[in-house]
């Protein structure tokens, strides 16, 4: 009896072993390990889906996935807040951001964490990718990611930082980071100058320009990953808020041709659609630059995709300022396909609020756009106004292009201004309502130092007020020892 | 089998000797002193031999006495032993409860040790205490019941794990709740819910099925823990059978639940007043298309709608526990089933379960006992949308808890076309103008949507001991304990501009396989136990789920019903592993002076590399004064029974670090259709477990022979390597903050506890405990001398942990009242100045000569950053409970007093309620300020304002004492008389109706100070941000033995 029960439980501890070593050190069945030994560039797969990562992570909603354009959008005076919800924009709307307002936390974190991961990249590809993938892959790969520390900073200095304009550039900037981060550390780091992160924007803008591939084979990637061409568009953008109106000229002429119809003549040959609406409804065209893409598997945030900010869908959260916004400047006719396309009107309880049109998806699939192709002509348009001080010839043809196509039948010709102020004036009218809803308004205001217009109750902030540009994230302040502003 | 022969030989003899001798059938009944009542189960033995029987149901017993036998001997657990001659045939007896306390039984880690020979500080809470209680799970009913042990209910949100602290918050990072462990296999704890309901993984345990509830605190007691043992922990034991005929007992009870405390809102004749007060001041108002109005139905009556009434109801609950117990020499069993359908006070929060029990042990023979446990529970955690109370909820748009006291009372449930008053964009302001509203109607929610979670609980062990030597016990138990937790939501499409399905089903499984070797020799007045051991336990996760959306057919809600478009929900993989040996020494001389050091080396493959071991040792002395000579001597004797000093030194761990925090990792994604891959997490080689040096001193006594007994004791924990997600800068660009182990911070109080028989003359008696407990939690560094602080729902930055405070004080702006002169709020900046606040313009904060503020920091205005500071600990310093029971005749009564005290709460619901957005507000802001002199509570009235009333940052003036005293259980209970009772073959009946929650003494003005938004994290307590209302509830039952 008592053998029995002994020579079971023997047999039961001889068959499993009091300690199984092996268990102590599991390896993850879903994630690859960040050591020394490089794992995630041991493949080219891996490398080529840190390069889409770095692309995902710009698409965060908290980045180009809506809210950078529309804060960059309700900072300004087109649009009316509707919802007074905090967490969407509304101290943006009133200028009353803090320090600790989830906009000013999480923009600055998310461009930081794409940055972080583009130096990793860079690092990792000269510790050990180089020797995975072809030379020419690896460059296109690294200058991939120059891309997108390049425009993440420009967002940064756009948002936090004062206009290049009027100092030159010699106010403080964002603290410049070029190496990769994996390690708990010490991260104390002053920012850099303004002109400095300019720089830096530059030399990552230029080297991409030298070592992106011309094109890739398919529009959806031409659009959403950067290519030659999409490097030096954004050159375009960076000079113009630097007023550098020489070098807009020369990167822009790159893409654009000398006459009309303007289009970028090689590389991926940028130009514009026949209607308005295309590049809206069609999210792969020529004219879309630069754009985030979404589907029904990976949708936008009902909280940061544009639709529910702007198209009156999910929470609309505002709407289209009659008063004295873009929609009822006289310059921005009834007949304009981009009122008549690119706007619709909603009447509830017998108010009627107009939103605009061009993300209308209510399950947030729109493609979010970055830049499109008319930005760059009007760069180079606004630039050569500037740069020559005379009604530029090429630079009336711009405008022709971009306004003409939605406005069939006003053709604008020197006669049409009275002057330089006049043309310019014109041009941003143009572009104020040519990009409605796409976040260029603020970067307008910002980058000449111009007042916000009021609307409503919020009355105008004029550059030396404080709530002018955003104040720095308070989470930097508190564990950046150095930060200093 | 030689035995089984003898055994039959001799009841062979027996029967022979019954043809024979002159023997005799002896008859009686054996009652309890106490009550009276016939005790069932009794074992009866002619003295001096092995022969004997057990009592019935109803108390009698029938033995038959052999020639030359005249003496029986009467023997009951928790009662004193009795030996009786017999002279007739016939002998009642009347057996008196075991008054020695101390003789008690502990269970701690790996065993078992009476309470007179424990040098451990070791609660113990009987199942009875906490038993027929409309609570989901025992930690709830635990409030007040033993010193040290803070029991806080976070919210009315039914089946919530309750805030669990012994000695205080022992942790910042990590879990800072106890270790469970239920008859010897570490227990999953906390919330396994993915819904919107609580699912507290410790609900399988009914409450009805414990018999004894162990708690562990001092360094002697849990290291053997290890590196588990930090926060203490909690042993669980259930019933088991007793020998005996089997006793059948059934409790049923029933009851309702009523909201208490709701907030007094305004109706729609003064909501409309106030708002359109406020858009005249902000100078927006327009008879034409900005106002507010007191509108009409489809009846023609004035739309007022109560939003409560849409939220809150009186939920009613049923429970039904039915067990049966019984065995004999070698088999014992319990088994018990228990039904349980409560609702909440929030509608559709309902927690229905299903539970059973069995546990058999079977003493096989001299050398070989072994048994089993099997328990399953399977429980719906039901719930149609969020309260806003769990645990990252408090700024849920449609969080029930906020929006029934934030919808303008002027806005109807249903459009007079019988419709929902509801658009995807919020609910409609139908003849209002100049504002919308983002916030849904409930009903809608109410009515169409679940948030529903489903657990299915085992929990199981085996176990074989096998004593080869009467000193030897080699023990080897097997357990399992598995939940299966499915979670099941839908958003309807009528206010969700998409609506979906998600469903996601997760396993967690753990097997625990404990082997160990014990030694109990005495010699002499010597006494030692030597405890050998080996565990080892594994744990896994398996999860996946689905996302629909884009419903195809409105007429369906099931996740298997038509979507569009399908994601992937409540992905999960990982897996722990614990290997551990271990040792414990108990020496005592002649139950004088004691020693216990224990040792535990565990491997955890949690850590980093470099640090997957450790050791934790601890040890405990006791010196019983009242067994020496000099005690008597004194006279001492004569009032105290016994004084034991005592004391313990130890190290503990904390390990709640889960599964692969030592490494870092790049993650896969997916960015149109293509795979990525980024970092998704920074890890640390070096990472090892928190380490807590416990100390702990003081005396147990006993007096007037153990009829009060009690324990005074001072602690320490001194915990240091406390693990930080450290943050560091941002623009860093980390992909999470690393583990890492920096910070110290030490928890140090006194206990008190007293246990009295008060009265005890007759038919009456009176028992009563009494505990108190203080502490005080200082965190003594921190990451780089940084503070930190923390949100609660990432939204509001409520608490900071700084070197010198306590672990999550709270952050907060202070103020200095209105400005009689404009009605201004006054804010006070960090150095003390007053600083006005006004809506309107382009200039908002003002200095009160009415020049511009601007902070020197550059900064705008006054901000958290620059201006909050540490306004006092969130978590309480005095904790105790007052429970007393009171027995006369058949009737009985008994009540839970529970308090804590020492602590401040912001109520950051009184922000919500005071906003001057569209936002309905309480009564309270009648008392604003309209004219220049006025002194008056609140601010002028300004459309648009959130800032006047503290929705952007916490203020003191929404911040309050959370001192309070709750009558937690009132129990009065009637048990009909035996002589009754005897005919209907029925050995007990009881009658009771209990109240739960029933009063709250308190100055704080939320529904309840027992109060979380943040669920159990040990940093952000004391804030109640839009918690939903708890509830009171009474319940009446009965419940028979037979």
């Amino acid at each position: 009896m008592k053998k029995k029960y002994l020579y079971m439980i023997g047999i039961g501890l001889l068959s499993v072993s009091a300690c199984q070593k092996d268990k102590l050190f599991p390896a993850s069945q879903t994630s690859v390990v960040a050591d020394d030994n490089f794992l995630p560039f041991t493949t080219p797969a891996r490398i080529t889906a840190q390069v889409e990562g770095l692309y995902s992570n710009m698409r965060s909603g908290n980045l180009f996935g809506g809210r950078y354009q529309v804060y960059n959008d309700v900072k300004a005076e087109n649009w009316i807040n509707s919802t007074a919800n905090s967490v969407t924009a509304y101290q943006t709307w009133t200028e009353t951001v803090s320090n600790t307002s989830s906009e000013v936390l999480s923009l600055w974190s998310q461009a930081y964490y794409v940055i972080n991961n583009a130096n990793l990249f860079i690092d990792g590809m000269t510790a050990k990718g180089n020797t995975v993938v072809s030379a020419a892959l690896a460059k296109n790969y690294v200058a991939e990611a120059k891309f997108a520390r390049a425009i993440c900073y420009y967002t940064l200095v756009e948002m936090y930082c004062k206009p290049y304009g009027p100092d030159g550039g010699a106010s403080a900037g964002v603290p410049m980071r070029l190496t990769g981060n994996n390690l708990y550390g010490n991260y104390d780091l002053a920012p850099a100058t303004v002109a400095k992160v300019y720089d830096q924007i530059l030399a990552d803008l230029n080297a991409a320009e030298t070592d992106l591939p011309l094109t890739y084979t398919d529009a959806a990637t031409n659009t959403t990953r950067a290519h030659r061409n999409t490097a030096i568009a954004l050159k375009t953008r960076v000079y113009l808020s630097m007023q550098k109106y020489a070098e807009t000229i020369t990167e822009a002429n790159k893409i654009v041709s000398a006459a009309a119809p303007f289009t970028a003549t090689t590389g991926v040959a940028f130009a514009l659609q026949a209607s308005p609406l295309t590049p809206f409804r069609t999210y792969t065209t020529t004219e879309s630059i630069f754009s985030e893409p979404y589907l029904a598997t990976e949708t936008g945030g009902s909280q940061s995709a544009l639709g529910p900010y702007f198209n009156g869908t999910g929470s609309a959260e505002f709407y289209l300022n009659v008063t004295n916004g873009i929609y009822a400047n006289a310059a921005f006719k009834a007949t304009d396909l981009r009122k008549t396309l690119l706007t619709i009107s909603v009447t509830k309880s017998a108010v009627t609020k107009f939103y605009t049109n061009k993300f209308p998806i209510t399950t947030y699939t729109d493609w979010q756009p970055v830049m499109r192709y008319s930005e760059v002509l009007l760069n180079l348009a606004e630039a050569r106004v500037r740069s020559t001080n005379t009604l530029d010839p090429q630079a009336i043809a711009l405008l022709n292009a971009v306004h003409g196509r939605s406005d069939v039948g006003t053709v604008y010709t020197a006669a049409s201004f009275t002057g330089v102020a006049d043309m310019i004036s014109t041009l941003l009218t143009e572009r104020n309502i040519e990009f409605l809803g796409e976040g260029l308004r603020w970067n307008d205001l910002w980058r000449l130092n111009l007042p916000i217009p009021a609307k409503a109750a919020v009355p105008v902030i004029n550059p030396t007020d404080g709530p002018y540009i955003w104040p720095m994230s308070g989470n930097e302040q508190q564990y950046n020892k150095l930060i200093g502003r | 089998m030689k035995k089984n022969l003898l055994q039959f030989l001799f009841v062979l003899l027996l029967l022979g000797s019954n043809a024979y001798a002159q023997s005799k059938t002896v008859t009686g009944t054996v009652t309890g002193k106490d009550d009276g009542a016939p005790l069932p189960g009794v074992s009866v033995t002619i003295a001096g031999s092995k022969a004997g029987t057990v009592t019935k149901a109803d108390g009698t017993y029938s033995i038959n006495m052999p020639a030359g036998q005249n003496s029986l001997t009467f023997s009951y657990i928790g009662y004193l032993t009795t030996t009786k001659v017999i002279s007739g045939v016939k002998l009642n007896v009347v057996l008196e409860t075991n008054q020695k306390a101390l003789n008690e039984v502990l269970v701690v880690g790996y065993g078992t040790q009476t309470k007179r020979e424990s040098v451990g500080s070791i609660s113990q809470v009987k199942g009875s205490d906490i038993a027929q209680q409309p609570v989901q799970n025992f930690e709830q009913a635990l409030a007040g019941k033993a010193a040290g042990v803070q029991i806080t209910i976070p919210n009315g949100v039914l089946n919530t794990p309750p805030v669990f602290h012994i000695r205080g918050t022992n942790s910042i990072s990590l879990s800072s709740q106890p270790l469970i462990v239920v008859d010897g296999v570490v227990s999953y704890s906390g919330d396994f819910s993915g819904g919107e309901s609580g699912g507290n993984a410790l609900s399988n345990i009914n409450p009805d099925d414990i018999e004894t509830i162990d708690i562990l605190k001092d360094a002697s007691a849990t290291a053997i823990y290890g590196s588990r043992g930090a926060n203490g922990v909690v042993v669980i034991t259930t019933k088991k059978g007793k020998k005996g005929t089997s006793v059948v007992s059934v409790d049923s009870w029933m009851g309702m639940t009523k909201v208490i405390r709701l907030p007094k809102v305004l109706d729609a004749y003064q909501y409309v007043a106030l708002k359109n007060e406020a858009l005249v001041n902000a100078g927006t108002y327009n008879p034409a298309s900005a106002f507010t109005l007191v509108d009409k139905d489809a009846n023609g009556n004035d739309i007022n709608t109560d939003w409560t009434k849409v939220v809150y109801r009186t939920g009613s609950s049923y429970n039904t526990n039915v067990s049966v117990s019984g065995g004999n020499d070698k088999t014992s069993y319990y088994a018990s089933g228990n039904y349980t359908k409560q609702q909440g006070v929030i509608k559709k929060n309902d927690f229905v379960s299903k539970s059973m029990l069995f546990n058999v042990d079977h003493k096989a023979n001299k050398y070989v006992t072994y048994g089993a446990k099997l328990s399953y529970a399977d429980q719906m955690n039901l719930a149609a949308t969020s309260s806003g109370s769990l645990s990252g909820e408090a700024y849920a748009t449609a969080g029930l808890g906020r929006i029934a006291t934030l919808l303008p009372p002027n806005l109807p449930i249903y459009l007079n076309d019988g419709s929902y008053n509801s658009t995807t964009a919020g609910i409609g302001i139908v003849n209002n103008k100049g504002y919308s509203i983002s916030y849904p109607n409930p009903q809608v929610a109410l009515d169409l949507d679940r948030a529903n979670n489903e657990i299915n609980h085992t929990a199981a062990n085996v176990y074989l001991v096998i004593n080869p030597l009467p000193w030897i016990t080699l023990k080897s138990q097997y357990g399992l304990d598995y939940i299966f937790t499915t979670n099941d939501s839908f958003a309807n499409p009528v206010n969700n501009a998409t609506a979906g399905a998600t469903d996601n089903y997760a396993q967690n499984k753990r097997w625990d396989w404990v082997n160990t070797a014990q030694f109990d020799k005495t010699f002499g007045k010597h006494s030692l136990s030597l405890l050998l051991g080996n565990e080892q336990q594994r744990s896994t996760v398996y999860g996946f789920g689905l996302a629909r959306t884009v419903l195809s057919d409105p007429a369906f809600n099931q996740i298997q019903a038509g979507f569009t478009t399908n994601g992937t929900s409540g992905l999960s993989n990982s897996e722990d592993y614990l290997v551990s040996f271990f040792g414990r020494l108990n020496y005592n001389f002649d139950q004088k002076y004691f020693i216990s050091a224990t040792v535990r080396k565990d491997g955890f493959s949690g850590f980093g590399a470099s640090q997957k071991y450790g050791y934790f040792p601890g040890v405990g002395l006791g010196w019983e004064l009242a067994k020496e000579k000099i005690w008597t001597t004194i006279g001492a004797d004569k009032i105290f029974s016994s004084f034991k000093l005592k004391g313990s030194y130890g190290k503990t761990g904390n390990n709640n670090v889960g599964a692969f925090p030592g490494l870092s990792f790049y993650s896969n994604g997916v960015f149109n259709t293509i795979p990525t891959l980024g970092p998704s997490s920074n890890g640390n080689a070096n990472l090892a477990w928190e380490t807590s040096k416990k100390y702990d001193a003081g005396f147990d006594f006993g007096l007037f022979n153990d009829r009060i007994t009690g324990s005074l004791g001072w602690y320490k924990n001194d915990v240091t390597g406390l693990l930080f997600n450290v943050p560091t800068a941002p623009s860093a660009g980390l992909a999470s903050s690393p583990l890492v182990n920096i910070g110290s911070l030490y928890n140090k109080g006194y206990e008190f506890n007293l246990d009295a028989e008060v009265i005890k003359s007759g038919s009456f008696r009176w028992t009563a405990n009494f505990n108190i407990a203080y502490n005080e939690n200082r965190i003594t560094s921190l990451p780089g001398g940084q503070q930190i602080t923390y949100s609660t729902s990432s939204l509001e930055i409520t608490n900071i942990n700084r070197v010198g405070g306590a672990v999550g004080d709270l952050y907060i702006i202070k103020s200095a009242g209105i400005d009689p002169a404009n009605g201004r709020r006054i804010f006070l900046n960090a150095a003390g100045t007053k600083v006005e606040y006004t809506f309107l313009g382009t200039q908002h904060w003002f200095n009160m000569d009415g020049t511009n503020y601007t902070p020197t920091n550059g900064t705008v205005g006054i901000n958290q950053n620059s201006d909050a500071s540490d306004y006092g600990n969130s978590v309480p310093k005095w904790i105790g409970g007052f429970s007393s029971s009171f027995h006369y005749k058949g009737f009985d009564l008994s009540t839970t007093l529970t308090f804590q005290a020492g602590f401040k709460l912001y109520y950051g619901t009184a922000a919500s309620l005071t906003d001057q957005r569209f936002w309905n507000n309480t009564t309270d802001i009648l008392d604003h300020w309209t004219t220049p002199g006025q002194v008056a509570a609140f601010p002028r009235v300004v459309f648009g304002d959130n800032v006047s009333n503290g929705t952007s940052f916490p203020t003191d003036f929404n911040t309050y004492s959370g001192n309070f005293l709750k009558v937690k259980t009132l129990n009065i209970g009637y048990t009909i008389p035996k002589s009754i009772l005897n005919k209907a073959k029925i050995s007990n009946l009881r009658f009771y109706v209990t109240g739960y929650n029933l009063f709250i003494f308190t100055h704080y003005p939320g529904s309840d100070p027992e109060v979380g938004s943040n669920g159990t994290s040990n940093s952000s307590q004391g804030v109640d941000r839009n918690t939903a209302a708890n509830g009171r509830t009474f319940t009446a039952g009965l419940s028979i033995k037979f």
